[in-house]
């Protein structure tokens, strides 16, 4: 009966998916937490190392299956999907991270697919050990260093008004009514609103609130007024679409009086990642930032070149 | 796509396990977009494993290559592009029948890709491995002798 259950193909599915949980699991609660104190981070292995030894494991378990390379790249999709479903219920990780990560997924299971076949394919036991330990040691030693990265982003505009009327919406601005245009936006993914100030000075208490109500506390650390306006994060939500994988730090705009009724605003935000590998995910960081920019700062000039 | 890759992001090929994904990637794609593909590269490797000598290996950037004697006769990438090293002459005659092109990173080589659209691809794809094979059995061997198995299908340019 057990056997009927429990056939090599589900066992591919089942196994690997077991020990990459596993894996995540002590190291989320005991290597990370104890060594680096960075609990909550997700480090390169947990996105490289794991599906690829999902893949080569599901491989061992479907080396007698004959797969063909349609077949193989087929079911390792599933078993990434599968993954990623079980990420959202024990992980917490909603739509918008899963297609984030996909990509990654994707492709290192498959390629761990492939790469098992050939390795069992081989037979030769000696290899096939050296490149699981290997991974594994790539593994522990990632998990152990320690993980830092921050990061800025900067975008530009060119408002047709003075930095004087520039400026009213800039410290602070009424609700965004646009569509968005940013893909991510559109299918769920948080945007800005709508921002508010309790007062033109520096020190105020600032709020920027985004489309599914969440709100970034801010207070303002520099108040040159026409020139720039810096904000330091003080309280920022934590939800599973992005918002627990990213903490921006602080926001600037800068002003620049062009001398001819137009100025130059340029939008800086320091942002700090807690997923790794960084050449990945920061593409989608410097994205999504620049994408935050571009919505309110398009608002302001809206707002500031209207008569 | 695999273009932009390979010419703007080429330099990241010699990060360990990237050159897999990416061509994990590549497979997922040719899954959805063209899974013939998938099977033109099943067909060729087995065809290409009936010959002596011969094996198939993970290439370093996670592509199937093929060997003779541990030689790498070519390579194929996920997209169905095959990439593959031979004399300058046959590469000139064969770039003149104007199916196959200049690699697609290394020029003025004797390295040449060629993408597989159809079936018909494939099977040319076979006589340029065998073409390869055979001239790297031809230099391993001075008694060497085309096996009868392929020798059928051999195009006429490939060892003369």
């Amino acid at each position: 009966m057990l056997k009927k259950i429990f056939t090599p193909e589900i066992n591919g599915y089942l196994i690997s998916n077991l020990v990459a949980f596993a894996i995540i699991g002590v190291n989320k609660y005991l290597i990370v937490d104890t060594h680096t104190n960075v609990g909550g981070t997700f480090v390169f292995s947990e996105f490289v190392i794991i599906p690829m030894l999902m893949g080569i494991i599901a491989a061992w378990f479907w080396r007698d299956l004959d797969l063909n390379g349609r077949a193989l790249s087929a079911k390792s999709c599933i078993n990434a999907c599968i993954a990623m479903f079980l990420s959202s219920f024990f992980l917490g990780e909603g739509i918008i991270c899963l297609i984030i990560v996909s990509p990654l997924l994707l492709s290192f299971t498959i390629g761990g697919a492939f790469l098992g076949r050939a390795m069992f394919r081989r037979k030769n036991d000696k290899v096939n050990i050296s490149i699981i330990g290997l991974l594994i040691a790539v593994f522990i030693i990632d998990s152990t260093s320690e993980h830092h990265y921050e990061n800025m982003v900067s975008d530009t505009i060119t408002v047709n008004a003075p930095p004087s009327r520039v400026w009213k919406n800039v410290v602070a601005f009424k609700r965004i009514k646009e569509k968005n245009k940013f893909w991510l936006f559109r299918i769920g993914m948080p945007s800005p609103v709508e921002s508010t100030v309790e007062g033109y000075y520096l020190g105020a208490k600032r709020k920027c609130i985004f489309s599914n109500g969440y709100t970034f506390d801010e207070k303002i650390v520099t108040y040159d007024e026409d020139h720039d306006l810096t904000f330091a994060v003080t309280n920022q939500p934590r939800d599973p679409e992005i918002m627990g994988h990213i903490d921006i730090l602080q926001g600037q705009f800068l002003l620049k009086d062009n001398g001819n009724g137009t100025t130059t605003l340029t939008g800086n935000s320091w942002y700090k990642l807690y997923v790794f590998p960084t050449w990945y995910y920061d593409i989608w960081a410097q994205s999504i930032t620049r994408n935050v920019h571009l919505r309110v700062m398009e608002h302001i000039k809206q707002l500031s070149e209207a008569k | 796509m695999f273009s932009f890759v390979t010419r703007y992001l080429g330099f990241l090929k010699s990060v360990p396990t990237l050159g897999l994904a990416f061509d994990g990637w590549l497979k997922l794609w040719a899954l959805v977009t063209k899974p013939a593909v998938l099977d033109w590269m099943d067909e060729i490797e087995a065809e290409v494993l009936q010959w002596p000598d011969t094996t198939s290996v993970i290439h370093k950037y996670g592509v199937m290559q093929f060997n003779y004697k541990g030689k790498e006769i070519g390579h194929i990438h996920s997209n169905g592009l095959l990439d593959m090293l031979l004399n300058r002459s046959v590469k000139q005659t064969l770039i003149q029948e104007g199916r196959i092109t200049d690699h697609h990173a290394f020029k003025n080589t004797g390295w040449i890709s060629f993408y597989m659209n159809n079936a018909d691809d494939k099977e040319y794809a076979i006589k340029l491995l065998q073409t390869g094979y055979d001239r790297l059995a031809a230099k391993h061997s001075t008694h060497y002798a085309k096996p009868p198995a392929y020798n059928a299908i051999l195009p006429p340019y490939s060892m003369q």
